[in-house]
């Protein structure tokens, strides 16, 4: 084989095989192959091997933990540092930042000497920390144009996909007849936990709800509607779970999301888990 | 470890996640170990989130594999024994050369296709590491040539010859074990 005619008519042939032959040698290829009992053969032999490579060799799923600590780097420090998530507004809206960097800094100046006057006094709250993460999941989801991992309305689809890489089993109602079709599911890290979160689609706006255990850090207290960056944050518990639900909506349509899906998980859990 | 940016958590969320599976397969042929594949995944993630703080990239998969060959080597160089080490003497890889003049038939083809799936394994195993890694880019990870090509950090040509002299010297030893 040291012959480079040969050589490089090995080289066609594999080329051929992996469709990597332009136009115009494909169909030189082809006229060959018809010609050319040998040649042939040769190229039944490499397809017969490309074909076993295939079927022995495929492509391995990557293990749960290794997933799960790859989508944890992204989040390292995120969760603790709200800075984070003011960081994400100059992307979305470059010209505002830059007027208010001025008033920015004279706030920095004035919650750092607030923040020396209530060193002893500080007492972390857990559950806004929670909600300003999943804000940033949000907005990141937002300005990445993917706001679920997996897009589908069939929740038998999603929530299989959500069972494989969360520690919370998510239930899951279809709201369409009330006017919030499903759209996808996602896994939100929340305190180094992978935590299902289910988006709903409403005319234009999306709702992302995050399932959390009821003694995940920082679930309890502050029910209701706040507002974190311009969106709207509805928290509830029931007697399973808490969720935080982050949307783009109006406070009342997310209001109205909220009540809607509550009596939807209600009705599930006395009918049997869907 | 420093905090990723929004901007680059958001541009790692969107690159890296979806090519674990090929990752993984590739650092797992490469360095023929599950637990070392993880650590070298995970260390090539790291290194992906910290160039992504500064750049975008358009091609993600070849970007990534290309991270995480270079993170095998390196992982390999300071942990392993010189049998799998990837700065082998090329020369050697003359002897296994594309096997043309065989006589080729199709009942040939047809063995080839009954093979046993551990028997392959073994044989896709023991090839040189420079053919090995092509092979899983092309067949397992399902890169293009030019992909490989610039993954790989070879010529094209490079690419396509070792592909051959892998390919043949499977067919090689799956005939010598039929």
């Amino acid at each position: 084989m040291s012959d480079p005619a040969s050589d490089s008519h090995s080289l066609r042939l594999h080329a051929a095989l992996d469709g990597e032959l332009d136009a115009a040698n494909a169909l030189a290829f082809d006229r060959d192959l018809a010609a050319d009992s040998e040649l042939a053969a040769e190229y039944r032999r490499l397809e017969a091997v490309r074909a076993a490579v295939r079927r022995h060799a495929p492509r391995e799923a990557a293990p749960k933990a290794l997933i799960d600590s790859v989508l944890a780097l992204a989040d390292a420090g995120g969760p603790a540092e709200p800075a984070n998530v003011v960081e994400l507004a100059p992307k979305a809206r470059p010209s505002h930042w830059r007027q208010a960097l001025p008033l920015a800094a004279s706030f920095a100046v004035l919650g750092f000497a607030a923040g020396v006057a209530l060193m002893s006094l500080r007492v972390p709250d857990p559950s806004h920390a929670v909600a300003e993460n999943l804000v940033s999941d949000f907005a990141r989801a937002a300005v990445v144009g993917q706001p679920f991992d997996v897009a589908s309305s069939d929740r038998h689809t999603v929530k299989p996909w959500l069972a494989g890489r969360t520690t919370v089993s998510a239930g899951i109602v279809d709201l369409a007849p009330q006017g919030f079709p499903l759209a996808g599911g996602r896994v939100a890290v929340v305190d180094r936990v992978p935590s299902p979160t289910l988006v709903y689609r409403h005319n234009e706006h999306l709702v992302a709800v995050t399932e959390l255990p009821l003694d995940a850090r920082g679930t309890r207290g502050a029910d209701g509607i706040t507002t974190i960056d311009g969106y709207h944050v509805a928290r509830w518990t029931d007697a399973n779970l808490a969720y935080v639900a982050v949307s783009d909506m109006d406070e009342k349509t997310l209001a109205e999301f909220v009540a809607v899906f509550r009596a939807a998980r209600a009705a599930q859990s006395e009918g049997g888990r869907g | 470890m420093t905090p990723a940016s929004p901007l680059g958590a958001a541009r790692f969320l969107a690159t890296v996640p979806p090519l674990l599976d090929d990752a993984y397969s590739l650092a797992k042929w490469l360095c023929r170990d599950a637990d070392d594949a993880e650590d070298i995944v995970q260390e090539a993630a790291v290194r992906a989130l910290k160039a992504l703080e500064t750049t975008a990239v358009d091609r993600p998969k070849p970007w990534f594999l290309a991270i995480v060959r270079n993170a095998a080597i390196t992982w390999m160089a300071r942990n392993r024994r010189k049998d799998v080490a990837f700065a082998g003497d090329l020369g050697d890889l003359d002897a296994i050369m594309p096997a043309g003049d065989q006589g080729a038939s199709d009942p040939e083809a047809t063995l080839i296709a009954a093979q046993d799936g551990a028997q392959l394994r073994r044989a896709i195993a023991a090839l040189p590491s420079p053919l090995l890694e092509i092979l899983v880019m092309r067949d397992v990870n399902g890169l293009s040539y030019r992909d490989i090509a610039d993954a790989a950090g070879l010529p094209m040509g490079t690419v396509m010859s070792r592909l051959a002299r892998a390919r043949c010297a499977l067919a090689k030893s799956m005939k010598a074990e039929l």
